[in-house]
């Protein structure tokens, strides 16, 4: 009898052609866009719907309804949204970016992480063009020009990646494995979205729950955002500093955990 | 224990030597060498596919019943030189697939030890990169860069796809509208195209018609005029016969038998009439 304790550790060898390739992930995310837009008429118009929609409903309630004392609302609930919904949506096709390619990946010698990697910067462009429209709309609307703040997008953005991909590699890995992770992370998703500061500022939060509430990488990453675009400066750098670390130790353990499997990942799927 | 495998950069093809016999396979430089070569997927009988079960084993320290792991190969030794055509003859499931997907790459050896020298091209399936809903050209760039070209060999070779293929007039049309033969024209079209060293095909040959059938058997026959390593996969030895001077014929995940073609290929028809072939 043979238990899972006594599975041979991976080989360390990997094919030539299985190497990372920037020609290959430029063709994937090419295909994605490609397919998601070119037969639609509306194309963007659609993937914009979603998230404004959600914005409305957010801000008739929370500027009406329950009425969350930050002035012009809209804008601030704009500054941040957007890096939620990127977040939520590429955490999601996380879990099914492996089992789309499952064939693919039997055929073919392709290397996982090009594939899980190419999901993330699909939504990434999607998510710069929200971004554009946001950037504009903040400064014709808010804050009538172009602030110092939107200087810190380039680094933001570069965090957010490492964080989002961080998290993408292992749950793509993991839901290889246990379909657990398919139910378990919309769940999670639920909770992180409201311990994050989406829809109200940090600076509601308690204040000596908030070193905890700090604690969050998508906290410090969505009140960087807020600083940036929101109040029109740069974000505070001890938190940002923070969020940096966490970011990279997500990422190092993300990698770690999918490097550990990832020669068995076509052969599971 | 795990094992490591090699793989040696790319040696250029050897193209002095003239088209037709290629010479003793003892004088031949090998292409491919296996080292007792074990595969067994092991995940596939015994993979937790809950956290239940994990929170068993793990927490509970309840050992779950688990059978032996399926050996897909069990000691291969394999030696293919440079230039060689070879045959994989078998039953379903002799380890004809996994062979070919341990040398592209695909999967890992559990132990032993693989080298691969040169250039690979892996023809699994035609057309499984292939996305219906892109036009014929989008899908060549694309499975050109699945299959490892870059930008720039990709555009050096597109005319001569679409010339392999004969599908000019449809090349801005979205794949979806081919018919699967028009599909295998094309995707077969860019994987000789990709010009490896190793050319590893599984039965894909079988799509299509006739005619495209004789233009593929022609272009091999000329990758291997020109000294190219053909690795083929086939239950047929009829339609690979004239392909490849040597066979091998796999069994349980070891090799049973191997030499030349016709020898094998009739030792193996032989026991498939018998009934003892499984």
């Amino acid at each position: 009898m043979t238990t899972l304790e006594t599975a041979p550790v991976l080989v360390p060898h990997r094919s030539p052609s299985l190497r990372w390739s920037w020609g290959l992930l430029a063709n994937l995310v090419a295909r994605n866009l490609r397919v998601k837009y070119q037969r639609s008429a509306l194309g963007f118009v659609w993937t914009l719907l979603n998230p404004l929609l959600t914005v409305g409903v957010l801000i008739a309630v929370f500027h009406y309804v329950v009425r969350i004392q930050v002035p012009h609302y809209w804008a601030f609930l704009l500054s941040g949204y957007f890096v939620w919904s990127f977040t939520l949506q590429t955490l999601t096709a996380a879990t099914t970016v492996l089992p789309e390619h499952a064939h693919l990946a039997r055929s073919l010698p392709l290397p996982s992480e090009v594939l899980i990697t190419a999901t993330v910067l699909s939504r990434l462009v999607e998510f710069l063009a929200e971004l554009a429209l946001v950037l504009i709309l903040l400064a014709a609307f808010h804050h009538g020009g172009v602030p110092a703040g939107y200087l810190w997008l380039p680094a933001l953005i570069l965090l957010q990646v490492a964080l989002v991909l961080g998290l993408t590699l292992p749950i793509a890995t993991l839901s290889a494995f246990f379909h657990d992770v398919q139910h378990a992370l919309p769940l999670g998703l639920m909770v992180l979205f409201y311990v994050s500061p989406v829809f109200y500022p940090a600076s509601l939060v308690p204040e000596r729950l908030r070193p905890w509430y700090q604690l969050n990488p998508f906290a410090g990453l969505l009140t960087a955002y807020q600083s940036a675009l929101y109040q029109g400066h740069a974000p505070a750098p001890g938190p940002l500093a923070l969020t940096a670390a966490e970011a990279l130790v997500i990422a190092g353990i993300g990698y770690a955990i999918f490097r550990r499997y990832r020669a068995l990942l076509p052969e599971i799927v | 224990m795990p094992s490591s495998a090699a793989t040696v950069p790319s040696s250029p093809r050897s193209s002095e030597r003239p088209g037709g016999h290629p010479p003793a396979l003892a004088t031949l430089e090998p292409a491919i060498v296996c080292r007792d070569v074990v595969k067994h997927y092991y995940y596939y009988e015994h993979r937790t596919t809950s956290l239940r079960e994990m929170f068993r084993r793990r927490v509970l320290r309840r050992p779950l019943h688990v059978r032996q792991p399926r050996f897909a190969l069990s000691g291969l030794d394999l030696r293919i030189g440079q230039g060689e055509g070879v045959a994989l003859l078998g039953p379903n499931g002799s380890g004809k697939s996994t062979v070919l997907r341990l040398l592209a790459g695909i999967y890992q050896p559990t132990s032993g030890s693989i080298e691969v020298r040169g250039r690979v091209g892996t023809v699994m399936e035609l057309g499984a990169g292939f996305h219906p809903e892109l036009t014929g050209g989008e899908n060549v760039r694309l499975y050109g860069a699945m299959l490892g070209l870059s930008g720039r060999e990709l555009a050096a070779r597109y005319g001569r796809i679409l010339d392999f293929a004969g599908l000019h007039d449809f090349i801005a049309m979205p794949v979806k509208y081919y018919s699967s033969g028009m599909q295998a024209r094309l995707a077969f079209a860019v994987a000789i195209c990709v010009d490896p060293d190793i050319l590893l095909l599984d039965e894909v040959l079988a799509v299509g018609d006739q005619a495209f059938r004789e233009r593929c058997m022609e272009r091999l026959h000329r990758f291997r005029a020109e000294g190219g390593t053909l690795v083929a996969v086939s239950h047929d030895p009829e339609g690979i016969a004239a392909l490849c001077e040597r066979a091998v014929w796999l069994q349980d995940g070891q090799v049973r038998m191997q030499g030349p073609t016709a020898e094998v290929a009739a030792a193996y028809a032989a026991s498939a009439r018998q009934g003892s072939g499984s």
